[in-house]
């Protein structure tokens, strides 16, 4: 079919324009969401996380993938219908309090969904109780923060004290990632793993959730 | 017309300049001030390892100030960057506001403010949309508009203190753009749009920068003017994107506005560990300082390796380029382990520094950023070390050197007797 290449390729070159026409385009001659999410969206971020991480794609490159790929699920997620799409598991992530910086944070987000993951996106400046109470209220499977800042970093540990109070500690894998975390300092707080980058955060789900 | 009091200033710095330069390069005659002491440690060989900071929100935290305060009353901001830097004895420190935030500030970006750390871009709210927002966008009156006032008269605090002029402080164009933009926009108009990229550049640089940076330099007479720029920095952007959209633009600015007697930079960047080749972005960091100062001699400047940077690919290499291109280097103290400790730890750390990155000259070691809350023992224990084992020529056996913590007065005690009032 002619739409699920050009979507495909409107998508992992970073062209959400296209995207979204084409995704219109074919909306209107029938074609279902289900089938343009599965051929068209997923397939086109699953191409540009591959040319990213064999290094033909640069960051830049990934990151307006990454745009594309949510102009088109604005104009579909609301289509879907349930049973439409079966999920490897529910996560939820956010940038931590103070935070404003959401790129990676969103790169990742784009990624986990083309792994079939939900993926519920709590946003930037995320106060750290929030994310204690969204684990609750979800029943995640994976709890995600980010923090590009050292000076906001320190709120990953609040969280890790506020979920042992609240008693989900045990019932939920905690990743952190972001520009200023590091691997001592997500041991240190006893995370249970850490994302080096966008790559590296969907293989870390995947491991944690026995995926893999 | 350059005023009297301007005109000594100007004599004094050409006198710590050229006694500096002369002493780094072997002819030790008197005892280096710590401004002395980084200018020998930029050319050559000081007496010891010049230590500077960034007081920043550390000092703001030690004196109780509120982020508003700090960052938009002249006054308590100097006294407070002031005393900080005084109480644990740095060699030079700057006085350093949020620069990127200034010229946006005045541009009319929102800013969002919070009690304990600086101001931040709105990001959800760039400044320049469309297209036709640039168009309609005016420059800054420059000294006038946003914060600029509040720069200007800190700076002129700072230099009847100090007696020296500052280091002037601008943000670079590439970073004003991704900030007013949005980053993922301005990755678009590079990739999609790049005459549009191109005009927004020209823009900032020509009719942003340099007349901030004119107005800077007539008001204070600095010999060095520090563009900085996080956003040119990989993996942000590609190194290709650098050379074709930060590059040109730098050098405008530095030819525009250096002189015999200032040197203009852009630095800050970093992403050595993110590109297969650490040269590569060596490279684009030496480039973007090599037009720096009119006269030839008088280039480079510093390089400029952050923690997370050296961390990974190692100290050697770093310093080995350093030395092939006859620059000097700087290196942070990571500062995490500042708020960390312990105190063994920093000073193992600050000894690693000296030894793998301070050779025969040429380097300087920075406290970037000491986080608020930090124990004043893990500074001074930084302070010390640096000063103890950065004595040159650098000991053979510096592993085996035992370490003296000083004796120090608790910084409440210390600013009653010493100190200088913040309100």
């Amino acid at each position: 079919m002619e739409w699920e290449a050009g979507l495909r390729n409107a998508i992992s070159e970073g062209d959400e324009v296209m995207a979204d026409e084409i995704t219109a385009l074919a909306l209107r001659e029938g074609v279902t969401p289900k089938e343009l999410l599965e051929k068209g969206a997923v397939a086109g971020i699953y191409e540009a996380g591959r040319l990213w991480q064999e290094g033909t794609y640069f960051l830049p490159d990934i990151i307006l993938a990454t745009e594309a790929y949510r102009e088109v699920m604005k104009r579909i997620e609301p289509l879907l219908e349930s049973g439409d799409v079966s999920y490897r598991g529910k996560v939820i992530m956010g940038s931590v309090e103070g935070d404003a910086h959401d790129i990676g944070k969103n790169i990742v987000i784009a990624l986990l969904r083309s792994a079939s993951y939900e993926v519920i996106d709590l946003g930037s400046d995320v106060p750290l109780v929030s994310f204690v109470d969204k684990t609750r209220e979800l029943e995640a499977d994976v709890l995600g923060m980010g923090a590009y800042m050292t000076t906001t970093m320190r709120g990953m540990e609040e969280v890790m004290h506020l979920l042992r109070d609240a008693g989900l500690r045990d019932k939920v894998k905690v990743v952190v990632g972001g520009a200023a975390v590091t691997r001592g300092y997500a041991e240190q707080i006893g995370a249970d793993g850490y994302g080096e980058n966008a790559a590296a955060a969907v293989k870390l789900v995947d491991r944690l959730l026995g995926a893999v | 017309m350059i005023s009297p009091d301007m005109l000594k200033l100007q004599m004094k710095v050409v006198y710590k300049l050229n006694k500096a330069i002369i002493y780094s390069y072997g002819l030790r005659i008197g005892q280096l001030d710590g401004y002395e002491r980084l200018i020998a440690g930029i050319y050559g060989k000081p007496d010891r390892v010049p230590v500077i900071t960034q007081p920043y929100t550390y000092a703001m935290g030690m004196h109780g100030l509120s982020a508003k305060t700090f960052f938009s009353e002249p006054e308590p901001f100097i006294h407070a960057s002031w005393n900080m830097a005084r109480y644990f004895g740095f060699d030079f420190w700057s006085p350093v506001f949020d620069f990127y935030n200034i010229e946006l500030d005045a541009l009319g970006q929102k800013l969002i403010w919070r009690d304990r750390s600086e101001p931040d871009v709105d990001t959800s709210d760039p400044l320049i949309k469309s297209q036709d927002d640039l168009k309609r966008l005016r420059p800054p009156r420059p000294g006038l508009d946003g914060r600029m006032p509040y720069v200007l008269d800190s700076y002129k605090r700072y230099m009847e203190l100090m007696g020296v002029p500052p280091m002037a402080y601008a943000c670079s164009p590439f970073t004003m753009a991704v900030l007013t933009r949005g980053y993922v926009n301005f990755i678009r108009d590079m990739r999609r749009n790049p005459a549009f990229a191109h005009r927004l550049m020209q823009f900032l640089s020509m009719e942003v920068v340099v007349p901030w940076i004119d107005k800077m330099v007539e008001a204070t007479g600095a010999a060095i003017v520090i563009m900085s720029d996080a956003w040119a920095s990989q993996p942000n952007v590609t190194v290709d994107m650098v050379r074709e959209f930060c590059l040109p633009y730098i050098e405008k600015i530095i030819r525009a506005t250096n002189s015999a007697l200032r040197t203009v930079l852009d630095t800050g960047s970093w992403g050595e560990r993110s590109v297969q080749n650490p040269r590569e972005v060596l490279d684009v960091k030496m480039d973007m300082m090599l037009p720096g100062n009119a006269l030839k001699a008088l280039r480079p400047f510093f390089l400029l390796v952050w923690n997370e940077d050296y961390e990974e690919t190692g100290i050697p290499p770093i310093r080995n380029y350093a030395e092939e291109r006859k620059v000097c280097l700087m290196l942070n103290v990571r500062p995490n382990l500042l708020e960390e400790g312990p105190p063994e730890a920093i000073v193992d750390n600050v000894r690693r520094l000296i030894k793998e990155g301070a050779g025969k000259g040429r380097f300087i070691l920075l406290l970037n950023l000491v986080p608020i809350g930090t124990p004043v023992e893990h500074v001074h224990a930084a302070v010390a070390a640096a000063k103890q084992f950065g004595a040159y020529p650098i000991a053979p056996d510096l592993d085996g050197m035992t370490f003296r913590m000083p004796e120090f007065t608790p910084f409440a005690e210390w600013a009653k007797k010493e100190g200088l009032p913040v309100d």
